[in-house]
């Protein structure tokens, strides 16, 4: 008995504060807690309901008073007391026929328990759902829209069926309930929100019935977002802040609270609309205005996050934000806003990792904002910080931090209260990191990971949506890496245009490296330089370094090995100065290859050894192929190695340079790379040949036959590529 | 026009049509069609006797329902509308069965306005509604998809599925309804209120009817078409309703839209003549008065109409402006209250509310009132600009930039959107934007005539002298050509400008002639004078040398391009 009594009583508060139940639910709940009592509720409401006016107004006068029953569970200071008492003082207020609307709500409550609905109705459990008898305060309200269901009989259309059912009136409590889920559903999981669509009828159904309701324009405001709908979304953010500025407006002056402050975050509001429709100009209109009122009253907080997005707009329009930023970072700080100023920082690294700091600067910066985050649990932040740290990881060539970080955000729980079956956010935080994820494996030849982790993609953020973009990007780059290594040019062209119009840099550089794998070189050559200076204008090191990479191979391919030089080794300097250490080690062994080139295959080996640690650590499947198969030609050309065989060769080089050659061919066998298994296997043949083995000799010239064949395409000089 | 005035040629058939369908109007308790019928019917000449239309046939289940019918009627009339439809219940006859189905829906409407005033003030928004709507329409619904609905029938279910918000359904009831009896203007207002633009009114398909013209005169009219629907009032009264005090009326709310002050005084002023006790339209009325601070006609005005009925929203609209002109703005906002607490949906109050508040410089009521009136009606141009303003007083003008904007669409030729709009980009510092809306205003008809002045002062700013001058030559061009005095007119301000501009390009004469002119205003004559000295001085520098040498041709040395008007004496060619 005490254990059911127990459980009552934690179910009151429950009760109490969540939303209204419908009576199914209600009674579910007290049964589940103590079946005698749901009984006797059952009971109750059925003589009520089933009633006479009479029998509820004999209920409220059977009460026990909260001031006078000193050992019941009513007693005025307990919260069922406290209660009582406020659902008196609301009852004795009403009117008669207020009383009575209240009486025939509570039968319509309780007889559509019983006559429960067979048709589509089941499907919108919250709609269905009515006022609860005890929500007194919303009675006054709602009760005028009470619907007689069962006049529903008549046939009707579908369609119209379900439009009269969503004329069904929502309490207050009930709509802000579905609106806060709904709102907590877009920011985490937009997929398990309504459709766009869907939710826009059930907004502008609650604002016919309220149209005072000013948080539901606000989330008209969102769901406009995320269809992009400007105009729409427009007009309802406005439509939120007129709204709010009545409600703030009780009483208060035009100070720290009510409506003043609201203006000053509905232009700011405005200026985040804007600037996330790419409207930078209008967006910095209403910026500034919104700073002008902040500053007029002296609203530090409003001031700080004005800043913050001042900053955002200006790094958006592509312009040099720092000394913004450390500004907004120190007054941040110095307001208490652990918010704002981990969101400077974070913002800041990025700009410091594109700008050239070291790594364990913004490692350090990113750990100290860490023990920030986990202070405040600011669990957003610490996503963005952990995607942070995989992309900075991936920048600077270490994939497997990158991978142990991606792994670490995927499986971190999140703090916030998980709710509503929300099983991860679909913040851009965890698209960048499953994109991350994806390219990683994609490296190592894992192609069918990357088509799960791409379809985890898909599902968590549909098309439509705001982070698409993110793998979209992605999946392009992987499918057009790995017609690239398989050699099928004609596959990866196609996608060229698709990246471009996702990010038109990429797409150029891209389109670049088709055409040189077709050797349509001087139509690579013009596009190289012209994307060259681009991102030497707009500071995109990596870009830089990739496309120097690819004109140096251009100057191979005419043989200028020469010329070559100073642009590798610029490139490295760049790479060493930036501490991007793949693009580094890459630039080694482009260095390495015209070495050899230039007939130094000594000096090539001793700097491959420099590189080849790295590679083998960190780098792609496709790295480590072409690192081993440079230092197996490196060896092969110290050893003295002469195909026709004439010289004398370094015999224990030889067989070292036929143990590097396997294992390139393990790796490139990963990745289905046929023309370079084919330069392999020539080699091969050729070494074994000088050692005499000759089935071994035999069964690398078969397969080097094999492959010829089935490429069709003449083989170029062996010599002429890394 | 010949095709108009065929039609219309028949005076006496349109009398006779009306004439009975008053009657049946008046049968079914529809007294609003029937006044606005029979107002039309009074403004033609009378018909003899034995012209006058044979009653309606009288069938048997007329018979039948007689007396219950006759019953209902009479507590109908007297606003027991329950009790009449009880007493209807299982009348089998057309014009029983409506005002069966008619006193149920006003039943359910009394009951909720009843709700409505009895717990909610103006203020505050309520969740009433018409319960007997579903009933109703589920009931109609059915009889439609039979096809036993009468026109009126069909007016009735229009306006149900109105009320209900299933906008596409009733626009296409009332145009069936329309078709089935064309003369019942009941249901072509209600269409009216449904038509949102051109385009939609195009793609109805209308009967073709003498009533179809004063539907078009109407809906240009709320399309804020003026010219056309002008055009269209001046063919119906030619065409033999130049009594018409309907027509007359919405000319002058026309004319009232456009703006053209004195026209719609003129006719308002002709209206009461006629008519005297007539309270309709004249919260415009009022309206007009105010813009031309005419306080003794509108005290005259309001006090004639309290005499009449105190309890009208005209009534109550016409003191607010009467107390809004005296600058008792309270006293104004509790009036507008009061007529909103006798007609909710009241928009001109609304709007007018929320002027009054910004008056009071209570800004966030006056911001409620206005989205207010927006929500009435979403077309209401003065609510967008209301807002607009409120913003501005705000000093958001970024912000305000999105209400003007809409207020502009709604009302694409109208000078003062287009002014506020770039009134807004020059606080921005949008002065590209800023002078296009000027010289936009400008060229749609500036109202207020400050387009121009501001548009050179811009130009002024940004040290473009030569459209500067040209803007000020046209803005003193456009004060003296509309003749009437304007209270903020700164033709000083122009003249002062040019002055120095001539001077400043050697054009003494035109320089001098503007100093001369800026003598005539206070606030200008001191640098008048100024510039007149330093002109004679720059001419006695000038001419001094060249008087000795080149005396005969000093005129055409000197860099006057024109001669002044004011040099003719002196001058000898």
């Amino acid at each position: 008995m005490s254990l059911e009594l127990r459980r009552l009583n934690k179910l009151i508060l429950p009760l109490q504060q969540g939303p209204d139940l419908t009576l199914g639910q209600f009674l579910k709940a007290v049964e589940e807690c103590c079946p005698q009592t749901a009984y006797a509720v059952k009971l109750r409401l059925h003589e009520m309901a089933d009633g006479e006016l009479k029998d509820m107004e004999y209920f409220f006068s059977t009460l026990p008073t909260p001031f006078s029953a000193f050992d019941s569970e009513a007693y005025k200071t307990s919260v069922v007391g406290l209660f009582m008492r406020h659902m008196l003082l609301a009852y004795n207020k009403l009117s008669f026929s207020q009383v009575y609307k209240l009486y025939k709500s509570l039968q319509h409550y309780y007889h559509s328990h019983y006559a429960k609905p067979t048709d589509g109705q089941v499907s919108l459990p919250v709609l269905v759902a009515d006022d609860s008898d005890m929500d007194l305060t919303s009675t006054e309200d709602t009760v005028g829209d009470r619907i007689d269901r069962e006049e529903l009989d008549t046939p009707l259309h579908e369609s119209e069926l379900r439009l009269v059912m969503l004329r069904g009136p929502l309490s207050q409590k009930q709509a802000e309930y579905f609106l806060a889920k709904q709102a907590y559903l877009l920011k985490n999981d937009e997929n398990k929100a309504l459709k766009p669509a869907a939710l826009q009828e059930e907004l502008n159904n609650m604002l016919k019935f309220n149209p005072d309701f000013a948080e539901a324009h606000y989330l008209n405001y969102l769901n406009s977002m995320r269809v992009q709908d400007i105009f729409l979304s427009a007009h309802s953010l406005l439509h939120y802040f007129d709204r709010l500025i009545l409600s703030g407006s009780e009483g208060k002056s035009n100070g720290d609270e009510g409506y003043g402050r609201s203006l000053r975050y509905a232009a700011l509001n405005l200026a985040s609309l804007h600037c996330r429709f790419g409207h930078y100009q209008q967006a910095d209109l209403a910026l500034q205005e919104a700073i002008r009122i902040a500053q007029e009253s002296n609203d530090h907080v409003c001031l700080q996050h004005c800043l913050s997005w001042l900053y955002t707009l200006e790094q958006m329009k592509g312009s040099d934000s720092t000394v913004l930023t450390e500004d907004s970072v120190k007054m941040a700080a110095h307001f208490c806003l652990p918010y704002l100023a981990s969101l400077g920082i974070q913002s800041l690294v990025q700009q410091g990792a594109t700008q050239g700091k070291t790594a364990h600067k913004l490692m350090d910066a990113l750990k100290d904002t860490d023990i920030l985050h986990w202070k405040h649990s600011l669990s957003e932040l610490i996503e963005i910080s952990l995607a942070q740290t995989t992309s900075i990881w991936r920048m600077f060539g270490k994939s497997t931090m990158a991978l142990q970080q991606a792994q670490l955000l995927l499986n971190m729980s999140s703090l916030e209260p998980v709710n509503f079956g929300v099983q991860q956010n679909n913040t851009e935080a965890f698209a960048v990191a499953l994109c991350h994820l994806a390219e990683l494996h994609a490296e190592q030849g894992l192609y069918c990971a990357v088509s799960e982790i791409l379809q985890h993609l898909k599902e968590q953020f549909p098309p439509h949506s705001h982070h698409a973009k993110l793998w979209m990007l992605c999946d392009l780059k992987i499918q057009f890496e790995r017609h690239m290594n398989e050699g099928k040019y004609h596959l990866a062209e196609p996608l060229v245009t698709a990246i471009s119009a996702l990010n038109k840099t990429e797409g150029l550089y891209r389109k670049a490296q088709v055409l040189k794998a077709l050797n349509r070189s001087t139509e690579a050559y013009s596009i190289l330089q012209r994307l060259q200076v681009h991102c030497e204008k707009t500071k995109r090191t990596e870009v830089v370094i990739r496309v120097m990479l690819s004109t140096a191979e251009l100057h191979w391919e005419s043989s200028g090995f020469s010329t070559a030089l100073p642009l590798l080794l610029q490139a490295l300097a760049l790479a060493r100065q930036h501490h991007l250490q793949s693009l580094a080690s890459e630039t080694i062994l482009h260095l390495a290859f015209t070495q050899l080139m230039l007939g130094i295959p000594e000096r090539a080996l001793s700097v491959l050894h420099e590189a080849i640690e790295p590679v083998l650590a960190h780098g792609s499947l496709m790295d480590k192929g072409r690192a081993l198969l440079l230092t197996a030609r490196c060896q092969m050309a110290v050893a003295g190695f002469r195909p026709n065989g004439q010289a004398q060769a370094d015999l224990h080089l030889v067989v070292l340079a036929i143990d590097t050659l396997n294992e390139a061919t393990a790796y490139f066998s990963k990745l289905n790379c046929k023309e370079r298994l084919r330069d392999v296997h020539y080699l091969q043949a050729q070494l074994h040949r000088s050692l005499g083995q000759t089935s071994q000799c035999n069964k690398s010239a078969m397969l080097f036959r094999l492959l010829d064949q089935e490429l069709q395409s003449p083989a170029p000089p062996v010599s002429m590529r890394l | 026009m010949a095709a108009l005035c065929s039609e219309f040629g028949d005076l006496v058939q349109i009398k006779k049509q009306l004439i009975s369908v008053i009657s049946l109007c008046k049968e079914r308790g529809l007294l609003h069609s029937a006044k606005w019928a029979s107002e039309l019917a009074f403004a033609l000449d009378p018909l003899p006797k034995n012209e006058l239309p044979p009653s309606p046939p009288f069938t048997e289940e007329d018979a039948q329902d007689l007396d219950a019918l006759t019953l209902a009627k009479s507590y109908f009339d007297l606003k027991e509308y329950d009790r009449a439809a009880y007493f209807l219940k299982g009348c089998c006859s057309q014009k029983a069965y409506f005002l069966y189905m008619y006193s149920r829906y006003l039943s359910g409407e009394k009951k909720k306005d009843d709700e409505t005033v009895d717990s909610l003030g103006p203020l505050e928004k309520g969740q009433v509604r018409n319960e007997a709507l579903r009933e109703l329409r589920v009931e109609l619904s059915k009889k439609h998809t039979a096809g036993e609905l009468d026109g009126f029938t069909l007016y009735l279910y229009g306006v149900v599925l109105r009320k209900l918000d299933l906008l596409k359904e009733a626009v296409e009831v009332f145009v069936e309804a329309i078709h089935t009896l064309p003369l019942h203007w009941g249901a072509w207002l209600e269409l009216s209120n449904l038509v949102t633009n051109i385009e939609m009114l195009k793609s109805l398909s209308l009967p073709d009817c003498w009533i179809k013209d004063f539907f078009m005169a109407h809906m240009y009219t709320e399309l804020q078409m003026i010219k056309e629907a002008l055009q269209k009032y001046q063919n119906l009264i030619e065409a033999g309703f130049s009594k018409s005090t309907y027509i007359i009326s919405q000319i002058a709310v026309a004319y009232h839209n456009i703006r053209d002050i004195d026209q719609a005084l003129a006719l308002f002023n002709e209206l009461r003549e006629q008519d005297p006790y007539r309270i309709d339209n004249m919260d415009t009325f009022s309206n007009l008065l105010y813009v031309k601070s005419m306080k003794p006609e509108l005290s005259y005005l309001a006090h004639n109409l309290v005499e009449i009925d105190k309890y009208r929203v005209e009534t109550c609209c016409v003191i607010g402006n009467y107390y809004s002109l005296r600058s008792q703005h309270e006293k104004a906002a509790l009036y507008f209250q009061r007529a909103l607490k006798l007609n909710p949906r009241c928009l001109g109050a609304w709007t007018l509310m929320g002027h009054e508040y910004m008056e009071m410089k209570n800004t966030s009521a006056a911001i409620q009132a206005y989205r207010h009136a927006i929500e009435v009606n979403k077309r209401d141009y003065r609510a967008w600009y209301g807002l607009g303003q409120t913003y501005e007083i705000l000093k958001m003008p970024f912000y305000c930039l999105y209400y003007y904007r809409k207020a502009h669409q709604l009302r694409p030729n109208d000078s003062r959107m287009l002014v506020a709009l770039g009134e807004s980009y020059e606080k921005l510092s949008q002065q590209l934007e800023a002078k296009k809306c000027y010289w936009r205003a400008y060229s749609v008809g500036d109202v207020e005539k400050m387009a121009l002045l501001k548009l050179a002062k811009l130009h002024e700013q940004l040290n473009e002298s030569d459209d500067a001058a040209q803007c000020y030559m046209l803005y003193i061009q456009d004060i003296f050509s509309c003749g009437e005095q304007l209270e903020h007119a700164e033709v000083s301000t122009a003249l002062r400008y040019l002055g120095q501009y001539y001077f400043k390009n050697k054009l003494y004469d035109e320089a001098s002639l503007c100093a001369q002119r800026c003598c005539d205003y206070n606030d200008a004559r001191e640098e008048g004078k100024a510039l007149l000295r330093q002109i004679s001085q720059v001419r006695d520098q000038i001419e001094t040398p060249s008087a000795d040498l080149f005396a005969p041709l000093s005129n055409n040395n000197t860099p006057v391009r024109r001669v002044s008007p004011l040099n003719l004496i002196s001058f000898t060619p």
